[in-house]
């Protein structure tokens, strides 16, 4: 196992007080990302024939009934106030046309990488993760970028990090303590497990078929040179402000590189305030 | 989903075939393929085909012993390992460096054998030319549409999923005053009236689904106003995205307000404000539930209102008139509705009220107006007549209601100025039969079923008779005969009467033209038609013409019997009428003379050949009273006019007005009234010697 000790720009200066998870095997939590998907064929069938171009909402619907938790996660998505439908969506159908076929895959892909079960997921880690996917939605329009495949893309960022949870609970919570805030805590998820959890997520997406779009962000995040990952640095930062006690806001413009400024930060802020727990529910209870 | 490699080495597959695949695949130039080991702990590139050399610019030397790490840069640090995994083929997007120094985006697969030390890498450039020109084509397709939408003057709306919005255009900020930054999203949806919003997103579902949409929206602005749109909705399809829409609103505002300036023009007096006819009558029908009650009409009707116009003039009586509609509106409940039926009518209703209520409303609104209201500077106290009407179970429609009120405004008047009535049921059965009787005589009018008999007029030098008078009778199917005493006047109140007028000339004439052909020169030389007040006007000139010209008959053959009180009427205009027919040649009489106290200055400027005696003075006579008579017959006299003695019944009466010096007698006992063909026969035997040229008529009698 090699571990390598990357300078993340933006994180919180510490010293690298953990070890390398000397149990830890990259290779076998690359090979589990397959073999979830046997575990959980329905969702894997969804992940796998989502984007495609021929793709109709009929035949995802069809898919989708076949699991009932999902399916009733997807029309609750539906009417939830993030979609504004009040109600409206009674089939599920109709579900998949509302909330778009990169949502249900990305719903598939939380059923699929057991993100639906939080106790076995880090703390706090859906507050964290649809502030990101919220803040990620908002801003998109500023990045030139469309709304929903940013909330997928904020959604899914942290796949990785409940990989590495999952494969190193113990580790990981110890992790999080020292390094609460996201940056920082890639930068020593780089140091203890030689892959931070958004590139682990963006090679798992890239394994299933994930457009560029999506995955190339990811990989990005932390390459300060990179335009690509501005988007969601700028969503990780909101997320941090809103979900972390005690952080120290790093400046947006400086993250960007002056796609986004600080006044513009105040309303989105608000409104992923606002919207977060909704999204929440939606996306966990059935 | 990836798969997991399996060993390649298969005892089936001949050398020879394993060496023709592999030719194949190392001299291919469109499929790049590497082979990367592991040499010491760094992998490195170990063979390349030429396609591998093509695609990254290296010689194959070159390409030998160059570590993976330096051809893929974006895999930092331990990142190589999730490409060159050990069981598992893995595939990742990721920039490659080529021999030049370039990037080139690549979609690299890598599969290791089974030793899990050495890889087969498949190179595929993401960046060829066709799809770098199908990826312009859909950027140019995407900067057209977002240009063309930016710089569109019509508000558009572009949704990504569902009601969220990804795209507003600058003209939809501007109508709602707001940045797009607070309406993308879900963000518009505050725009939308609250009362709206169901409809929208009803319309947004249907058109989500395939289909197209409009909804009526009023849209709430950042200042506070709101704009009334019409929003069309149009369903979009992204290939593995979803559906969406794009909306265009259409800001009807100023369209509304002017539609309902017309439909308030339509439905409301210029003068007052108040609601017309037309509304009334939508209101009150609106009201009206068949069975119930509680619903009830004012009809009010303001007492000597052309007083004050004819002494104050025109404009104190508009003054009037908004004076009265202001305080009508103040005095009633609120939500009765206060209507100008027309002139100086005006309609009050009101629900949920018993017939108390209503004349206690009556009695408010008659105190109320009866203040003194200041024209001209003259006090006037308005008083009006009011009708009260309550509905009752006889009222079958909204109609009825407001009819029966205004009869009940009616007998009000009757009774004196500033009554209030409630609708006599005796009275509203009278009124309604007569409104019975107007249909039915329109209708006897249209089929022609107003019959003419003729009585002859016979002159007194010779007993000869050269003349009838056309008598209209109707035989109406219910009610037997009705006398003209009745019908005439209901013609005249309810503007029958021009076409009666009209049919009883053209029958006149049409029979004239009849017996000059069944009798030639024994067929009466003139027939005497009366015509109503009401005719004397402009129209009779042009009707008599008609109706002569049309039987191909001299106007001489017409003589025009008009009453004496019609005359007076207004005698300067009726001078003029009478003169222009005078020219045409028609004779005139003046009908029932001396019961019309005509001036006698007047009577000698008429232009007239006839005074017709009245019927009782003639009768007159058989008592002794020979005054009237005398001095009529001498008058017409003294004006060079000849006279016609009505009513004569007996030979005694026919003789004393022969010695009286009448010059033509008429009556019952000398001729009887008879059909167009009674009178053929009657003058076809009264002309001697020469045998009849109709068989006799029965004898007629008089209705």
């Amino acid at each position: 196992m090699t571990v390598l000790s990357l300078p993340v720009p933006g994180a919180v200066v510490t010293p690298p007080p953990l070890a390398a998870a000397p149990s830890f095997d990259l290779d076998r939590v690359l090979a589990s990302i397959d073999t979830m998907a046997a575990q959980k064929p329905v969702a894997a069938q969804i992940v796998s024939v989502a984007n495609s171009d021929d793709t109709s909402a009929r035949v995802l619907a069809d898919i989708l009934a076949a699991d009932v938790a999902l399916a009733s996660r997807v029309m609750k998505l539906a009417n939830s106030a993030y979609f504004g439908m009040r109600g409206r969506v009674t089939s599920l159908q109709f579900a998949v046309t509302v909330v778009g076929f990169t949502t249900v895959r990305t719903m598939a892909t939380v059923a699929l990488t057991d993100l639906d079960d939080e106790s076995r997921l880090p703390p706090d880690f859906w507050a964290g993760t649809t502030s990101v996917a919220l803040a990620a939605s908002l801003l998109a329009p500023r990045f030139g970028e469309r709304p929903q495949d940013t909330l997928c893309l904020g959604l899914l960022a942290q796949v990785g990090v409940a990989l590495l949870h999952h494969n190193d609970p113990g580790g990981y919570r110890e992790l999080l303590a020292q390094e609460p805030a996201f940056a920082g805590r890639r930068a020593a998820e780089v140091r203890r497990y030689g892959i931070s959890g958004t590139r682990l997520t963006s090679v798992a997406l890239e394994q299933w078929g994930f457009p560029h779009s999506m995955v190339g962000p990811l990989a990005a995040v932390d390459d300060r040179t990179s335009t690509d990952g501005a988007l969601l640095r700028a969503a990780f930062e909101l997320a941090a402000r809103l979900t972390q006690p005690g952080y120290q806001p790093v400046d947006v413009e400086q993250l960007t590189d002056g796609l986004l400024r600080e006044d513009a930060v105040g309303p989105v802020l608000e409104q992923v305030a606002q919207d977060a727990d909704e999204l929440r529910r939606a996306m966990l209870d059935g | 989903m990836t798969a997991v490699p399996t060993a390649i080495a298969d005892a089936r597959v001949a050398p020879e075939i394993v060496s023709s695949v592999f030719y194949g695949a190392a001299v291919s130039n469109s499929l790049a393929l590497l082979v990367a080991e592991m040499s010491g702990d760094v992998p490195r590139i170990t063979w390349g085909n030429e396609g591998a050399m093509h695609l990254l610019g290296y010689a194959l030397e070159d390409l030998r012993d160059l570590p993976v790490a330096s051809l893929l840069p974006s895999l930092r640090g331990g990142e190589l390992k999730l490409l060159l995994r050990r069981e598992r083929t893995a595939r990742m997007s990721l920039p490659v460096r080529t021999a030049s120094g370039v990037f080139t985006e690549c979609v690299v697969l890598c599969t290791p054998t089974p030793t899990g030390r050495m890889w087969n890498l498949r190179v595929v450039s993401a960046d060829n030319e066709q799809e770098r020109a199908l990826r312009a084509t859909a950027d140019a397709h995407e900067r057209r549409f977002a240009t063309l939408t930016e710089r569109s003057p019509i508000p558009t709306l572009l949704s990504e999923q569902g009601m969220r919005l990804a795209h507003v255009n600058d003209a939809f900020c501007r109508l709602v005053g707001q940045q797009s930054e607070q309406l993308l999203g879900t963000g518009w949806m505050a725009c939308i009236h609250p009362d709206d919003l169901d409809h929208v997103i009803e319309q947004v579902a249907v058109v989500l689904g395939g289909g197209d949409g409009e909804a009526h929206a009023r849209l709430l602005q950042d200042d506070g106003g709101e704009r009334r749109t019409v929003i069309r909705f149009a369903h979009l399809f992204t290939p593995g995205v979803g559906a969406g829409f794009v909306g265009t609103i259409e800001d009807i505002t100023e369209r509304l307000a002017f539609e309902a300036r017309l439909a308030h023009q339509a439905n409301h007096d210029p003068l007052t404000g108040l609601p017309n006819r037309t509304l009334l009558a939508g209101h009150v029908a609106e009201r009206f539930v068949r069975g119930e009650t509680g619903l009830a009409c004012l009809f009010l009707d303001l007492d000597d209102f052309k007083v004050v116009n004819d002494s104050l003039g025109h404009a104190a009586g508009d003054e009037l008139l908004v004076e009265v509609a202001g305080r009508l509106r103040a005095v009633v409940r609120p939500g009765d509705l206060v209507a100008r039926f027309g002139g100086d009518e005006f309609v009050v209703v009101c629900e949920d009220v018993d017939e108390d209520d209503a004349v206690t409303l009556a009695q408010r609104i008659g105190a109320v107006l009866a203040e003194p209201v200041r024209l001209g500077g003259v006090d006037v106290r308005p008083h009006a007549s009011v009708g009260v009407t309550v509905q009752a179970d006889e009222h079958t429609c909204a109609e009825d209601l407001i009819r029966d009120c205004d009869i009940a405004m009616y007998q009000a008047k009757n009774g004196g100025r500033g009554r209030i009535t409630v609708l006599d049921h005796q009275a509203r059965a009278e009124a309604r039969d007569k409104l019975r009787l107007v249909a039915d005589l329109r209708d006897a009018i249209e089929n022609r079923e107003i019959t003419l008999l003729y009585q002859p007029i016979l002159g007194t030098a010779d007993g000869v008779s050269t003349a009838v008078e056309a008598l209209a009778r109707w035989e109406h199917a219910d009610r037997g005969p009705i006398s003209p005493v009745a019908f005439v006047p209901l013609a005249e109140e309810s503007g029958l009467i021009g076409p009666l007028g009209a049919l009883v000339l053209d029958e006149t004439c049409r029979q004239l033209a009849e017996w000059d052909r069944l009798l030639g020169t024994d067929a009466p030389l003139r027939a005497n038609v009366n015509v109503s007040a009401l005719q004397l006007d402009d129209n009779l000139h042009a009707l008599v013409v008609a109706a002569l010209d049309r039987h191909a008959l001299s106007p001489a053959r017409l003589s025009i019997e008009i009453t004496e009180s019609a005359l007076m009427k207004d005698p300067a205009a009726a001078r003029c009428v009478l003169q222009r027919l005078r020219d045409l040649g028609v004779q005139l009489a003046i009908d029932d003379f001396g019961t019309g106290y005509s001036s006698l200055a007047h009577l000698r400027h008429l232009p007239v050949d006839c005074l017709k005696v009245d019927r009782t003075f003639v009768a007159e006579l058989a008592e002794g009273h020979t005054e009237i008579t005398t001095a009529v017959i001498a008058l017409a006299g003294s004006l060079g006019l000849s006279t016609v003695a009505e009513g004569v019944e007996t030979a005694e009466l026919a003789d004393q007005l022969t010695r009286m010096g009448a010059t033509y007698l008429q009556g019952f006992g000398l001729a009887r009234p008879m059909t167009g063909a009674g009178a053929a026969a009657w003058f076809a035997q009264r002309a001697a010697p020469r045998p009849p040229a109709v068989p006799p008529a029965p004898e007629e009698t008089l209705p």
